[in-house]
């Protein structure tokens, strides 16, 4: 096994970044849990995880990708069951994101992000998005789940759902006149919504468009972020010696704000390895994209593309108060085993669809 | 197709870029500044706080609220030692050395949130802490507000108490906004409806320089006052329950039979919410609230239960007579009845009233203890009541392979019932086979006076039994209090149907020792207040003094308490004038 993972590290860029931003990420949990009794046992947890989920990728390696458009259809549906199960039994902070099984949390949106790339690049394959009823029912196949997230509430991964959904009709040959459209429309609709949502949920948005009008909540959290951020400067405070994250301003930071504990530690330098990292992985997706000629394959590397870099665009980009605060986390980074599953497993087809093209 | 790739290689690009520029701002042109603001720690929260909402009784006389105080307070980034600030406290003011050391030695979220270390200081212990201010780093005194009981003791089991969250409920209700320091309902009234009582803390954010002074206010929050509660509680009927009980252990329910709400319930030994460490340690379990956890025996009560299986099976006829010579042998077991030379022969017009055990335990012989176990169950006995209260306890009926007929046709043996169950039993012979859900809470308001929500009486269960039995039933408890077990506490001017009850228990050092029971509703023909009063370490007949003293207290007005000898007629009119009602 230790062989198959070092010749697939030598063999494709797109393994061995992924494997040097798990390593990064692990550092940064270590750092993120020392010291805090409640957060002891993440740093264990995860390391468990991504030996877990490198037993994943050994066993899922010689599953044809092709196959997986056979079991698309089940796939969705079984997703949707999860998403409806999230919003009767489900647990999370303020919201109901999770499934408790055994002793983990499952987070289905998660797994619904793929599920629905995978449904609508196999729905997509054969067809032609150019034409109108083709694309109203691409919209419908992720209307449903998107419904089904916007009800958690899990506005993050909902907006993560538009992007795919765009990024996969274009790439499947639809209109820009078409997607223009319903850009149009959606932004047409929004006031609708806005005129018959309550007070409350009214106030829930505008604190999540803008913070700082809940400044003991959010609002702090918010500028504690960004100082930790800039405290880091270029060189940044060493690792293991961040005092920001140390003194545990933040309640989520080894989550969601896990790129502050980078940041603060490492400073500008680490930052920009880490951007460098992904960008050499946006990259090795990219060829794979486009060296494929299977229709599929190609659709389905788009959509997994498109996830990855919004994933990192609004999870960075929020801990600098560029974007509103959602739960979406840092590829390979944040801590939880339901998104490094769903990350790993994406990885393994893009590699899939790149040895099978080699074929061709 | 290069296009495409183009396209989104633009996007990876731009995506980075942006992320990029974001951080060589805030890292490299602002470094400086945001590092200094984390050396200084310069961002602080300052909560206003809050008041918690109004608890009122039926009338919209205040039970408990608010009121300001002046408190200790301390911030936790700012303690220099713990151990010597600690100390020193304990050497200027009272204060529980452990409990302050785990406080300031705690994590906080947020360290800079003021957390309380104590309420309610007197005027020496603010000059006395602000003299060894400079020796006290980050405790310092400011206002706040502290909780108080109007009745104090007296409503401690229905109103419960409120406290600070420990860090179970933290965890526990995290997604419901509470954090370390937060006040939270921890017990009764104040826990179950914690969520409309509490308030929206508001407070400010704001930016401060190294000596500590405001420089810039980054942001406000305004506060909102948490909702009253209107209680169905009957502040007079309250006290005079509670006066009546004195210091005896027991507990008091006085409910309305034509709706359940509940008037008063008071339970002893009960708690003082200023002394709360105090109680934890006493004896006599100060914090069980017995009309509602406690699960005793009934004794005689069951009796009602007894008599209205055997008439509703037609195992009886109103006037089947038995002989009661004293006693009755069974299976070499010999059965007594209180009345040692027996009451000779009764029927059970009779019986009821002079709680015969002899005549009880042959018609429960006769009956079953099947058919009285469904009898009881009928009723809901048993079962929790859903009373608005948390905790509650069911109790347990027995069946046939735990007790038999003749232990159970007079309550004793392995059936456990709750004050609150027989309360809601003897509302239910009272209104004619209504078990309406007992309640505490009748409304919801805003500090506006809005209505946010109003629970209205609801029936639990109609019960179907005969109405010649009902009246057979409620004749007997009539009598009880004219020649039976309860005449000796009679009250002129109101006619009062109830049940005594004393139930034995063996002690261990095989002392006996009794609890007593008492069941009414009044007036008799036209019920307003159903009532249970249990004592522990007495006897029924006490328990009946106490209830009838209470009857007498809301029903007889005071000043124009009439002669034994005046007709009935007039005080009842005057008791339907009573305001209560």
């Amino acid at each position: 096994m230790l062989r198959y993972f070092k010749r697939m590290a030598t063999d494709s860029p797109l393994v061995l970044t992924t494997f040097i931003i798990i390593f990064i990420g692990l550092l940064l949990l270590f750092s993120a849990s020392r010291g805090m009794a409640s957060k002891e046992g993440i740093f264990f947890k995860q390391l468990l995880w991504v030996l877990f989920g490198l037993g994943l990728m050994y066993m899922v390696k010689n599953i044809d990708y092709r196959d997986v458009k056979k079991f698309a259809p089940l796939l969705y549906i079984a997703i949707l069951a999860c998403l409806v199960l999230v919003l009767i039994i489900g647990k999370g902070a303020g919201a109901t994101r999770w499934i408790r099984m055994g002793g983990f949390n499952f987070q289905p949106s998660e797994f619904a992000k793929l599920a629905v790339i995978i449904a609508l690049s196999a729905f997509l394959a054969e067809k032609n998005a150019a034409k109108v009823h083709i694309l109203a029912a691409s919209l419908m196949i992720i209307g449903i789940p998107f419904i089904f997230i916007l009800k958690q509430p899990d506005l993050g991964t909902a907006f993560i759902f538009i992007i795919l959904f765009f990024a996969i009709t274009h790439q499947a040959g639809a209109k820009k006149s078409h997607l223009f459209f319903l850009v149009m429309a959606g932004l047409v609709m929004s006031p609708v919504f806005w005129l018959v949502m309550k007070g409350y949920q009214k106030d829930r948005i505008l604190t999540f468009i803008n913070p700082m009008r809940d400044p003991l909540g959010r609002g702090y959290n918010l500028i504690q972020s960004i100082i930790t951020i800039g405290s880091g400067g270029i060189a940044g405070k060493g690792y293991l010696r961040g005092t920001q994250t140390k003194l545990a301003f933040l309640p989520e930071y080894h989550t969601d704000f896990i790129f502050c504990v980078l940041a603060e530690e490492f400073g500008f330098i680490g930052v920009l390895v880490l951007l460098i990292l992904y960008y050499f992985f946006f990259r090795a997706i990219l060829d794979i994209i486009y060296s494929t000629q299977d229709r599929f394959g190609r659709l389905m590397g788009a959509g997994i593309l498109s996830m990855f870099i919004s994933h990192v665009f609004i999870n960075t980009a929020m801990t600098m108060g560029l974007f509103p605060v959602v739960g979406i986390p840092l590829p390979f980074i944040s801590y939880g085993g339901s998104s490094l599953m769903v990350s790993l497993v994406s990885v393994m087809l893009l590699v899939n669809i790149r040895d099978n093209s080699l074929m061709f | 197709m290069e296009v495409e790739k183009r396209l989104l290689g633009n996007v990876i690009k731009v995506s980075i870029g942006i992320i990029l520029l974001r951080c060589f701002y805030l890292q490299v042109i602002r470094g400086g500044y945001y590092h200094m603001l984390s050396e200084n720690n310069c961002i602080r929260t300052v909560e206003t706080g809050t008041p918690r909402g109004i608890i009122y009784d039926r009338n919209k006389r205040v039970l408990s609220k608010d009121t300001p105080s002046l408190q200790l307070v301390f911030i936790p980034y700012d303690i220099e030692s713990a151990e010597k600030e600690a100390k020193l406290l304990s050497s200027i003011i009272e204060v529980d050395v452990p409990a302050t050391l785990k406080k300031l030695k705690g994590r906080y979220s947020n360290p800079f949130e003021r957390i309380i270390l104590k309420k309610k200081l007197t005027k020496e212990e603010v000059s006395l802490v602000e003299e060894n201010a400079d020796r006290l780093p980050g405790i310092f005194v400011q206002e706040g507000l502290v909780r108080e009981y109007i009745l104090g003791q007296s409503t401690a089991h229905v109103l419960g108490y409120t406290g600070e969250v420990n860090e179970e409920q933290i965890l526990k209700y995290k997604e419901k906004g509470y954090k370390a320091g937060d006040v939270i309902g921890q017990d009764g009234i104040e826990k179950l409806y914690d969520f409309y009582l509490r308030g929206i803390s508001g407070g400010i954010q704001v930016e401060v320089d190294a000596r500590g002074h405001h420089r810039k206010e980054l942001g406000r929050k305004q506060s909102l006052p948490g909702n009253n509660l209107v209680m169905t509680i009957d502040q007079t009927i309250q006290e005079i329950a509670n006066e009546e009980l004195g210091s005896r252990h027991g507990s008091v329910v006085v409910m309305d039979p034509r709706n359940g709400q509940i008037l008063a319930l008071v339970s002893k030994p009960a708690f003082d919410t200023e002394n709360l460490h105090e109680y934890f340690t006493r004896g006599g379990h100060p914090f069980l609230n017995r009309a509602i956890k406690g699960q005793y025996s009934p004794g005689s009560v069951f009796k009602i239960i007894t008599a209205i299986s055997a008439l509703e099976t037609a195992n009886i006829a109103e006037y089947d007579r038995v002989e009661c010579t004293g006693s009755i042998t069974v299976a070499d077991r010999v059965f007594n009845c209180w009345k040692e030379d027996g009451h000779g022969w009764v029927d059970i017009n009779l019986a009821l009233p002079f709680s015969c055990n002899v005549f009880f335990g042959t018609i429960g012989m006769k009956t079953g203890v099947t058919k009285m176990v469904e009898m009881a169950r009928m009723f809901e006995l048993g079962k929790a009541t859903g009373i608005d209260l948390p905790g509650e306890k069911p109790g347990s009926l027995p069946d046939r392979s735990t007790t038999d007929a003749l232990n159970l046709s007079i309550g004793q043996g392995p059936i456990l019932i709750t004050p609150i169950q027989l309360v809601s039993l003897i509302s239910t012979v009272a209104n004619g086979g209504n078990i309406w859900k007992p309640y505490l809470v009748k409304e919801i308001l805003t500090p506006a006076g809005e209505k946010v929500k109003e629970f209205a009486p609801s029936i639990r269960k109609t019960v179907f039994v005969s109405s010649e039995t009902m009246e057979i039933v409620r004749k007997g408890l009539e009598n009880v209090m004219v020649f039976g077990t309860g005449a000796g506490s009679r009250v002129a001017g109101v006619a009062i149907a109830g049940k005594t009850g004393t139930v034995q228990r063996a002690h261990r050092e095989l002392e006996l020792d009794t609890q007593g029971f008492f069941v009414c509703y009044a007036p008799a023909d036209d019920p307003k207040i159903a009532m249970v009063v249990f004592l522990d370490r007495a006897s029924g007949p006490i328990a009946t003094r106490i209830a009838c003293n209470i009857v007498k207290k809301i029903l007889v007005p005071k000043e124009e308490e009439p002669e034994p000898s005046e007709a009935p007629e007039k005080t009842e009119e005057e008791a339907a004038n009573v305001e209560i009602l």
